[in-house]
């Protein structure tokens, strides 16, 4: 049979975001791809390049709207580390149980968008129902439901209200009956399991030459979380390990993918539990944070998606000379074309939605 | 090995200086753009650095400045920043893809949006930016031009 190209994209109920993805295909069956870019290209370097190391947190949480808190730490930490600032200890550990309940809500947000793709419409509905605890929890300290702008350079920027911790643990206990419940329901469903297991398989030595990182890496039973490697904030004191999944076969597939992100909510759970027993008393802001900064600076996080790398260069004035991001997805999408290689045409949307792509912080 | 130690051992290959330690697992080093396609076979292939985290180019008005992450993908967490300085009339360099596919998008943001050449590259086109565009905005010469139509 003839081979041909097909779009799939810019406007696809695939996409989740605006990209678009050329496949070739054979029948059926997909011989080559090619995603394309820049559909939501918003040019965040160069914004940042002309606004003051302040007002770019504003900038940073709309890189990923699922995601906001992660990407704003991200630049926090890599600005205070060319300006030489350390955030105070309580004000740290707000930062780790801010973020892993970010974490929970962008992976229950990718739970959400992911079953919807492979037909099971209840996914959806759940998904979003259990985020908006997540985000009504956020919301708490911060104000904003999906941009906080809570993470500021030195600090958070207000304390937790008395009482946070109780209407936490009420909504994690929740989540985790649910998540019982969702997980009998997923892992026992025939459809859901031949729609995942062994496809869109790729081995750990590829993903980690092709630059995946995150719960994408995780999957394939590589052991590497930047919260440990390259640790911040709380996390140093916090007892936690790396938790992996790999495929039946060896590698990551979708359904070690998916097992990856439920494992990781748990994990995210336990992390909130003790980031806010252990939390000292405190200030919540360093005492004085520079406007000017020169030099070069950077640091990587664990981002929801993968690893998060902010790099700033600082002329002296109160604005970046040069600002560079590292998004997890824009290398991950890079990837796809590998493993998407010898797959059929209905395995697309489980495949692309199992990695969890993000296209904001993807085109920046 | 010690972030002190790999510095020390990667300053004697041929035009690498600059050799110092940033963190206790960050090392930072420079390269001539000469010796940068065999210093990076030593990085990946005897110094064990399997992940290349990201590649940044800086405009710094006499020329350009890349800027290279790598790690290891250990609990270890080790990174090294190796540096190159391009001339501005003649930005180009050595593609690492070969070595790491994962720089393949990075290097085409950066000519991209700050017009580095990467030879042995194999498809250098813009990923972010459409086709027909001109120019590369971020350099610092480059010119906004200003669309004022009426509405």
């Amino acid at each position: 049979m003839a081979e041909m190209w097909i779009h799939m994209g810019p406007q696809h109920p695939m996409t989740h975001g605006l990209w678009n993805l050329r496949i070739k295909v054979n029948g059926e069956t997909i011989t080559d791809a090619v995603p394309e870019l820049g559909y939501l290209h918003r040019s965040v370097e160069k914004i940042g390049e002309r606004r003051k190391y302040f007002m770019n947190t504003t900038l940073t949480d709309r890189l990923c709207y699922a995601s906001a808190m992660t990407w704003t730490h991200c630049y926090c930490l890599a600005a205070e580390e060319l300006m030489g600032v350390v955030a105070p200890p309580r004000a740290q550990y707000i930062r780790t149980a801010v973020l892993e309940l970010q974490r929970i809500a962008s992976h229950l947000m990718w739970l959400g968008a992911y079953l919807p793709d492979l037909g099971l419409i209840t996914g959806f509905l759940y998904g979003m129902r259990d985020r908006e605890m997540f985000l009504n929890l956020l919301e708490i300290p911060s104000g904003g439901r999906l941009l906080y702008n809570y993470v500021k350079i030195g600090g958070v920027k207000r304390d937790l209200p008395p009482g946070f911790e109780a209407k936490a643990e009420r909504v994690m206990q929740t989540l985790e009956r649910r998540l019982k419940e969702y997980e009998n329901l997923y892992d026992n469903s025939k459809i859901f399991r031949m729609r995942n297991d062994g496809v869109g398989v790729y081995s750990a030595s590829d993903a980690i030459n092709w630059g995946i990182t995150g719960p994408n890496l995780r999957s394939a039973g590589v052991p590497f979380d930047l919260r440990q490697a390259d640790s911040y904030d709380a996390y140093p004191e916090l007892d936690f390990e790396p938790v992996t999944n790999t495929a039946a076969g060896g590698g990551s597939d979708c359904f070690s993918r998916y097992r990856q992100r439920v494992d990781e909510m748990h994990q995210s759970m336990d992390l909130v539990r003790q980031a806010l027993a252990k939390m000292p008393e405190g200030r919540v802001m360093a005492d004085s944070v520079p406007l000017r900064a020169s030099g070069e600076a950077f640091r990587r996080t664990e981002d929801s998606r993968g690893e998060a790398l902010m790099y700033l260069v600082g002329d002296g004035s109160d604005r970046p000379y040069r600002w560079k991001i590292r998004s997890p997805m824009f290398t991950t999408v890079s990837a796809a074309p590998h493993f998407l290689k010898g797959y059929k045409v209905a395995d697309v949307p489980a495949i692309m939605g199992s990695i969890d792509m993000c296209i904001g912080e993807t085109d920046k | 090995m010690e972030t002190g130690q790999l510095v020390q051992q990667l300053t004697q290959h041929d035009g690498a200086s600059d050799g110092s330690v940033l963190r206790s697992n960050v090392g930072r080093i420079s390269i001539t753009r000469e010796a940068s396609h065999s210093f990076f076979s030593t990085l990946k292939n005897d110094f064990g650095f399997d992940h290349c985290s990201l590649i940044s180019a800086v405009d710094n008005q006499t020329g350009f400045e890349l800027v290279y992450h790598f790690s290891i993908v250990d609990a270890a967490g080790q990174m090294l920043e190796v540096h190159i300085d391009l001339p501005r009339d003649t930005p180009t360099v050595d593609s690492i893809t070969h070595l790491w596919g994962g720089a393949d998008w990075h290097e085409r943001e950066a000519y991209d949006l700050m017009g580095i050449y990467f030879i042995g590259h194999p498809d250098l086109k813009r990923v972010l930016l459409p086709d027909g565009f001109a120019g590369h905005p971020l350099r610092k010469d480059y010119v906004y031009e200003i669309h004022e139509e009426e509405w």
